[in-house]
């Protein structure tokens, strides 16, 4: 990667990062609906033991509709202010594309680890591989971002864009689902630990290709 | 009068036949409930049909995105509302096999399900659509949405129902694949693949034809507008009376 790529997507970061300490909105709206979530899910689960499977399917589906809830601002909030335009200028797509999705993926791993912490806290459960609960997390999250970054993009000029990104998001994600809950139910207490590595590198895998679809479909997008 | 189309004719009368093989071919034993597996013959080609269409679209997508020519944009549009038919298609054969050899209208089984999601992608792919005003916006964000589903529909539709956990769960009969078919099923079978898949082409090509007409009408509009002497200011339109107008009648005077 060439310094004036890094230079461009670490500005986008720092942008971004810097409108966020300012505002607040999105960490403040996804940690809220992941802790309501959460302790609506122990609430229900109240006086009840949740199997491994189950406790991960919940925590996954907490984290796919905080990252549809959360993510998709990074783009609907630069078309709501009009900064469109000045941000076409100053960088290339790829470069705005993967400055948004790390900064989203800095977002989506706070939240992941507040809210699968808290749930695990709550339910009383205990993590029996934290190395791979790390790997699954990390690499669901990435998933999470770079599919939600890239719907918000492609709904940003569209109307009902709002709830049109969760909409387009979530088909998307329920594959991630699928190898995330298989992944993550080891860690949990529950199936051969093969299979949750396998699953935890399925994961990445879908989070890496994701990333690196995302700006070519991006620039496509941010250009007509 | 219509020109009769021999070819669509032909396929129409052959249509006709296989419809009527599917109710006398003999009874393929290997299903749980025989005399009541005769969905198969439906919803098999109409599950491939839809899954050509759905990797067609992708394909016209990237096409599209490559070189910004509407033509590809209608034609994903077309194969993508091709895919959607005969998707519900499978969908609801899917249901009725399931109820009449399994017991319950929906179980949850891999191949249903995964099925059920990549049919989702295809309502997202229109309410894109329509969420937008502005036709190349439209075409391009459309496209951009297609390309991105094709990892997960490749993965819901190939991965999924072979994963060694999954592929256990489901029940999906493996007859065609392991060969459990006659010779007379399966001569019915492939003979209805073939048709279903001829009929949705026919299909395909009229809504390309009819999307084309569509763009040529509109540019020829935009043509007529953009000169200001033209026509198109002065042009007279048909246009029906409103209720208003009629009560109101031709005016004495005095």
């Amino acid at each position: 990667m060439s310094s004036s790529w890094r230079t461009e997507i670490v500005a986008v970061l720092l942008k971004e990062i810097h409108s966020e300490i300012r505002s607040k909105a999105g960490l403040m709206s996804s940690g809220l609906f992941s802790l309501v979530t959460v302790i609506a899910l122990a609430v229900a689960a109240f006086n009840r033991e949740l199997s491994p499977g189950l406790s991960a399917g919940l925590i996954w589906v907490a984290l796919l509709f905080a990252s549809a809830i959360s993510l998709p601002r990074a783009f609907l909030l630069e078309e709501e202010q009009g900064t469109m335009d000045i941000l076409r200028l100053t960088a290339r797509p790829h470069a705005i594309f993967w400055g948004k999705s790390l900064f989203n993926l800095i977002q989506m791993l706070l939240t992941g680890f507040f809210l699968s912490f808290l749930f695990l806290f709550l339910t009383n459960q205990t993590l029996g591989n934290v190395p791979l609960f790390a790997v699954c997390l990390l690499g669901g999250c990435g998933a999470l971002a770079g599919t939600v970054t890239l719907c918000g993009a492609i709904v940003a000029q569209a109307k009902n864009r709002s709830a049109l990104a969760g909409a387009l998001a979530l088909p998307l994600l329920l594959p991630l689902a699928f190898l995330a809950v298989e992944a993550l139910r080891v860690p949990l207490g529950s199936g051969d630990i093969m299979v949750g590595w396998r699953g935890a590198a399925g994961l990445i895998g879908y989070g890496v290709a994701t990333l690196a679809i995302g700006p070519y479909l991006f620039a496509a997008v941010w250009k007509s | 009068m219509e020109e009769l189309n021999i070819g669509r004719t032909l396929l129409a009368i052959l249509i006709a036949v296989g419809t009527v093989a599917t109710f006398t071919a003999p009874d393929a034993k290997s299903f749980m409930n025989p005399e009541l597996a005769r969905m198969v013959f439906w919803h098999l080609p109409n599950a491939i049909t839809s899954t050509l269409f759905l990797l067609a679209t992708t394909w016209f997508s990237l096409r599209y995105l490559q070189t910004k020519q509407e033509h590809w944009d209608v034609r994903a549009t077309a194969a993508q509302e091709i895919a959607l038919v005969t998707g519900i298609l499978t969908l609801a054969t899917g249901i009725l096999f399931s109820k009449y050899q399994w017991g319950n209208w929906w179980d949850w089984d891999p191949r249903q399900t995964s099925f059920l999601f990549v049919m989702m992608f295809v309502g997202a792919y229109f309410a894109l659509r329509a969420a937008f005003d502005d036709p190349t916006k439209r075409a391009s964000n459309s496209a951009a949405y297609s390309v991105a589903t094709i990892l997960p529909l490749l993965f819901l539709i190939f991965v999924f129902p072979r994963l060694p956990s999954v592929a256990n769960t489901s029940l999906h009969p493996d007859v065609v694949r392991k060969g459990g078919f006659d010779v007379s099923y399966k001569t019915v079978f492939y003979s209805m693949f073939v048709l279903i898949g001829m009929l949705c082409v026919v299909l395909y090509r009229l809504r390309v034809r009819a999307g084309l007409m569509e763009l040529a009408l509109e540019e020829s509009y935009a043509e007529l507008a953009s000169r200001d002497d033209s026509a198109a200011t002065r042009m007279v339109r048909p246009v029906s009376l409103s209720e208003p107008d009629r009560q109101e009648g031709p005016r004495s005077g005095g």
